[in-house]
């Protein structure tokens, strides 16, 4: 019961839908003792022989308005109840969708997509049921229960009616027990069908290789056993689902039995008449939902409350990247600066950058190069509060990032990430994507910069090509020029290449970034990448080695340097140059 | 259509769902059997009053043995039905999965993977729903209305008849929220795919979304599909509301009247009467539970159509992978290799190869170079029959190409991958991949072969170490390694390499090209190369260009060319000369 305390700010925020819906629950709960009445006194009526048309005629009517009524109000309260229940998902999808907006990169890498889409709808189902179905179940198992018994015991017979109730009990209690197996077991048949599932996904993207390998056969195989284990699973399901009916049936069969056997000894006192045993009978048909209902009722109390639990848990995740007291929301410009001593992301972690000290002053490009994992990405992850730098480590135009708002730091940089993400959308929604009342032109612009232009205007919509999962397929390079537009659309102040080009090949790499100098001069750019041309031209380069930076220099002093650098570049080159004659390079 | 489809899967199983179908029918006689023993308890002794005890205790026994045995049937047929149901689906499973198999590359390039996936569980997963619920619901209900009329009839045949009407009124509902309830419940569930997919898609670009600042933006469109789907949710609950529930409850309500009204205006007011109506009233009670059942799974029975229909369009397609053909069984022998003129387009308008010759002699390398999209995957797609040239021929060892049946083919051909591939299971499987012959031996000599045996038997369980979904688990240069392994263990007559670039440290990848130069030796090699450095000691370079071959010739003759070679030759090397200087 506690999930309706914990649902209380919602019940009273939806007063007026809860409050009217329970009430014609209750009024219909009233009308519902009157047919079997009527029922009673045309029987008693009949076997007495005194039965006029008159009285049949008002009586009969007396019931069309009943059910009329009932009917208009089963309607409004299921309207009002479950309406509120949508709105209470509604609302907590809502909310979800804006915390999960508020979170740090740092929260997305704790938790699988699947479980947060998880909670966000099995969960917020879950809780809705319990809103919607969970006040239904209790209104209807306590009130429409309790008056049918009252009836039953206060109008009829108190002793029959103690009687025949003596199995009910047990429905109630094993629904609920059938529920929590059936639950438990549904669970693990799930589990066995998202493992079927993956399975499928590995054969499809695997397709190729399955192929090439003549491997159809051996995946055929290792499919039917996986599809023998879910149905094994389904089939334990079943055999607790096959439980609910006979279940019910053999409890209310022996109600009437006791109702019927008995009530003939109390008709034979003298205690009842035959028409009040008929409409005890139908009363003890209408105790069959109320009893199913509170079997429901604590299922659906058990699995709502696990879910709003889970929910709130995550709500409770408060923000780890926030706007610090008296930030400025100006566009952040100038000089770049890192004064990194340490940097972990957890504590008694590793370092992942060690004095890290270096400026990039404006206007000026910045390359970045060294190992998978020795730190590129987090550094310009620490210059966007992706993650959070120790305070005072990293500035821009002498101010600290955390010194920013969020919304300002953000606004001055474009980002063209490792890994390129695009949305659902058309090629011209992705590429205007932080600017969405950018023009064509703007478009058409960053698009050319990024050397996609000629590849959009290919495809078979132009630029109102829909990409991602419902849309065509491109290649890596295309996406990441696409992505690459998308942030020089917004002519950012600082421009951020990490690892971007890596799909494109040499020749394209070359007219992006010298487009780039080209449209790009006065503003600050930091590239960081694997082929060592596309950071050629940098002003100053840093070279990463397990955090920290190793060599610096221009292009032509790092090879003069003799270090990493030069050793990676004469490996990228050596064997060109030995072909072409032999002979040492320099 | 769809329906007869999916009941012939039900042919297997005749014998157990005739067994089932007895069962349910017992049980139905036995459930409706209960009000009538009642109703002569009330009539024959109640009303008149008078107990024999013989004849009470057998009326007794009889109702409890009824109850009890018709109980132990319904949980018997119940489960008999869903054990049926999901046989069947296992069966329509395993079909469309080795469908799926033997499907042409052409098939997966225009089907989208995860449409393809979700059609092969989650669309079948929606016709279990079909057999499971909805059939077995129906049948076991309209076999319960049958079984109630027929009671209905035993008890009084005039208001049994003038029952009937109740039939077409029943299905008349049934039919009208059939229709409405349709495009609400379509609606409902295309709004709840759009937030999913909304959903899904912020929690992966969420840090996007937040570079670009777009939070705002992006939540007043979720805000926005949310709020349709809430009002989509509203429509079915009005419906419902208006045409289920509260309506049959309506029905049972005014048919009780005209119960009670055909006995008080009949005025036939014996007692021999009041059992009947007893019974009448009881049964009618019945009748409406499984009417609300029925009109509550009819939703899904649409949706549960549509599911199945795609599932059979995809068993029906034609796009089979193109396979041996002929009577004899070549195979290859020497490994050379011969293009003749051949010419290729995937959708039948753009040709992406034109006119393409060459041949490769046996232990000969023949690189391919160009730039993306120059047709330098769709020469090896083709090489690897995924698909089949337009026109032009292809032969190996002088024997065209669909002459050879799949095992010789994939048998001799070692293909690896640009993005190596791993499966879900361990080390030793993914390089085995369930070849029968291979021995341990031979799976840890090819590994030796290619240096992956270094870093292999430095996990923690070795060749057993577990492999996780997509292989995430290892570095894209150990993903590589093994996959070189997987093909050396064949030890193919011809090798189809598609070189993998991007995001290699520069010592693997030191340790991966050796491991390429011994895995040349002696073997047919077709080689993919971005990096022209790797290729110059190839015995033949074709250079692409827009599906045509424009260059040819060894690394030293196509400098000399100064064509485009020459000219993405110096691009590469630019700094090079720089530094020369």
């Amino acid at each position: 019961m506690r999930i309706f305390r914990d649902l209380w700010w919602f019940f009273k925020k939806e007063k007026k839908s809860y409050i009217w819906g329970v009430a014609m629950l209750l009024v219909v709960a009233l009308l519902d003792i009157f047919p079997a009445y009527v029922v009673r006194l045309v029987v008693d009526a009949i076997e007495g022989g005194w039965l006029t048309p008159a009285f049949l005629g008002k009586w009969l009517f007396l019931l069309a308005g009943a059910g009329l009524t009932m009917y208009i109000l089963r309607y409004y309260w299921r309207v009002l109840l479950f309406g509120a229940a949508f709105r209470l998902g509604k609302q907590l999808r809502g909310d979800l969708y804006a915390h999960f907006s508020r979170m740090s990169s740092q929260f997305f890498n704790r938790r699988r997509t699947g479980d947060l889409m998880a909670h966000a709808t099995n969960d917020v189902q879950a809780v809705q049921v319990t809103a919607g179905d969970g006040v239904l179940t209790l209104v209807d198992s306590l009130v429409l229960g309790g008056l049918v018994v009252l009836t039953m015991a206060v109008f009829i017979n108190w002793k029959l009616t103690l009687i025949s109730l003596l199995p009910m009990p047990f429905m109630a209690w094993a629904i609920s027990r059938y529920g929590s197996m059936m639950h438990q077991r549904f669970l693990k048949a799930q589990a066995a069908f998202s493992t079927l599932n993956d399975k499928v996904q590995e054969n499809i993207s695997g397709v190729r290789v399955v192929k090439a390998f003549g491997q159809e056969e051996a995946e055929k195989a290792s499919f039917q056993q996986l599809t023998e284990d879910v149905v094994e699973k389904n089939i334990a399901v079943a055999r607790v689902d096959a439980l609910f009916g006979p279940t019910i049936t053999l409890i209310v069969g022996f109600s009437f039995f006791l109702a019927v056997s008995f009530g003939a000894f109390f008709v034979l006192d003298g205690a009842m008449t035959i028409g009040q045993l008929t409409q005890f009978t139908i009363y003890l048909g209408q105790l069959i939902w109320p009893m199913l209902a509170f079997g429901f009722l604590t299922n659906i109390i058990q699995r709502g409350r696990a879910s709003y639990d889970r929910i709130q848990s995550l709500l409770d995740v408060s923000p780890e990247i926030v706007d610090q007291k008296g930030a400025v929301n100006r566009l952040p410009a100038g000089e770049i600066r890192f004064e990194l001593d340490r940097f972990s992301h957890r504590k008694g972690e590793p370092p992942v950058l060690q004095a890290v000290q270096f400026s990039v002053p404006q206007g000026a490009t910045l390359g970045v190069v060294g190992k998978t994992g020795s730190g590129k990405t987090t550094l310009f992850r620490l210059l966007l509060r992706e993650t959070e730098p120790p305070a005072g480590t990293v500035f821009i135009g002498g101010i600290p990032v955390e010194g920013y708002t969020l919304s300002a730091l953000r606004g001055g940089i474009g980002y063209v990430p490792q890994d390129h993400f695009l949305f659902s959308a058309s090629i011209r929604e992705n590429i205007a994507f932080g600017k969405p009342k950018a023009t064509m032109a703007e478009v058409e612009k960053a698009a050319r910069l990024a050397q996609i232009h000629e590849d959009i205007l290919r495809l078979p919509d132009g630029y109102e090509t829909r990409v991602g999962e419902r849309g065509v397929t491109l290649s890596g390079g295309q996406k990441q020029r696409i992505s690459i537009a998308r942030a020089l659309l917004l002519d950012p102040e600082i421009l951020i290449l990490d690892d971007s080009l890596s799909a494109v090949d040499a020749k394209t790499e070359e007219q992006i970034l010298e487009a780039l100098r080209v449209e790009r001069k006065g503003k600050t750019t930091l590239i960081a990448a694997h082929r060592l041309s596309a950071i050629e031209h940098a002003d100053e380069i840093l070279v990463l080695e397990y955090g920290t930076v190793q060599e610096r220099g221009t292009h032509w002093k790092l090879l003069q340097q003799a270090g990493w650098y030069a050793e990676m570049y004469r490996r990228q080159q050596l064997e060109s140059l030995i072909e072409k004659g032999g002979g040492h390079p320099w | 259509m769809v329906m007869r489809r999916l009941l012939r899967y039900l042919k297997p199983h005749r014998k157990p769902l005739v067994i089932a179908f007895l069962l349910l029918l017992l049980a139905t006689g036995a459930d409706v059997a209960g009000p009538l023993l009642v109703k002569v308890f009330i009539d024959d002794y109640l009303t008149p009053k008078v107990f024999p005890l013989q004849p009470l205790v057998l009326l007794a026994g009889a109702y409890i043995l009824l109850l009890i045995a018709g109980v132990v049937m319904e949980y018997f047929q119940e489960f008999a039905f869903h054990r049926i149901a999901l046989r069947v689906i296992q069966q329509l499973r395993v079909d469309v999965f080795g469908k799926v198999q033997h499907l042409g590359l052409s098939f997966f390039d225009r089907m989208p993977g995860g449409s393809l996936v979700s059609r092969m569980t989650n669309d079948t997963e929606a016709v279990k729903e079909l057999f499971v619920n909805v059939l077995s619901t129906f049948v076991q209900n309209i076999v319960m209305i049958l079984g109630i009329f027929v009671a209905l009839f035993l008890l009084d045949a005039e208001l049994a008849a003038y029952c009937l009407v109740l039939l077409p009124v029943i299905y008349g509902l049934m039919v009208a929220y059939r229709r409405l309830s349709q495009s609400a419940y379509r609606e409902v569930r295309q709004r709840l795919s759009d937030l999913n997919a909304k959903l899904s898609e912020s929690i992966q670009g969420m840090g996007v979304i937040q570079v670009f600042r777009q939070q705002e933006r992006l939540k007043r469109e979720f805000g926005h599909t949310n709020c349709q789907h809430y009002r989509a949710n509203m429509r079915t609950t009005r419906l419902n509301g208006l045409l289920l529930r509260p309506a049959v409850d309506l029905f049972y309500l005014l048919t009780v009247m005209g119960v009670l009204a055909f006995f008080g205006i009949g005025m036939k007011a014996s007692a021999v009467q009041i059992g009947v109506l007893y019974a009448f009233i009881n049964l009618l009670d019945r009748l409406f539970e499984p009417v609300n059942q029925m009109m509550q799974q009819l939703s899904f029975l649409q949706q549960s159509l549509v599911s199945a229909s795609r599932v059979f369009e995809l068993l029906d397609e034609e796009q089979r992978a193109p396979v041996g053909e002929g009577e004899q069984k070549p195979t290859i022998q020497q490994g050379r290799i011969v293009f003749d003129q051949v010419y290729f387009s995937y959708d039948g308008e753009n040709e992406v190869l034109k006119n393409i010759s060459f041949t490769v002699e046996p232990g000969q390398t023949v690189a391919l170079v160009g730039h993306t999209g120059s047709g330098k995957t769709s020469i090896i797609n083709l090489l690897l029959r995924f698909y089949r040239p337009d026109r032009g021929e292809i032969t190996i060892d002088g024997v065209p190409l669909q002459r050879y049946a799949d095992r010789a083919l994939r048998q001799e051909m070692g293909l690896v991958l640009q993005d190596p591939f791993l499966f879900v299971g361990t080390v030793e499987e993914n390089i085995r991949l369930h070849h029968p012959d291979l021995t341990s031996a031979q799976v840890r000599q090819a590994a030796r072969f290619v240096q992956a045996d270094r870093f292999i038997e430095s996990l923690p369980r070795g060749y057993q170490e577990p492999v996780g979904e997509r292989g995430t688990t290892f570095s894209s240069g150990q993903r590589q390694l093994l996959s070189f392994a997987r093909t050396m263990a064949r030890d193919p007559k011809i090798l189809v390499l598609d070189e993998a670039t991007a995001n290699v440290d520069t010592e693997t990848e030191e340790k991966i090209r050796e491991s390429l130069a011994r895995m040349r030796k002696g073997r047919t090699t077709i080689a993919i190369a971005h990096r022209l450095s790797t290729i110059q000691d190839a015995d033949c370079i074709l250079v692409l260009h827009r599906g045509e071959i424009v260059e040819r010739g060894t690394h030293q003759e196509l400098l000399a060319q100064e064509g485009l070679y020459h000219k993405m030759y110096q691009l590469q090397q630019r700094m090079a000369k720089n530094t020369g200087a």
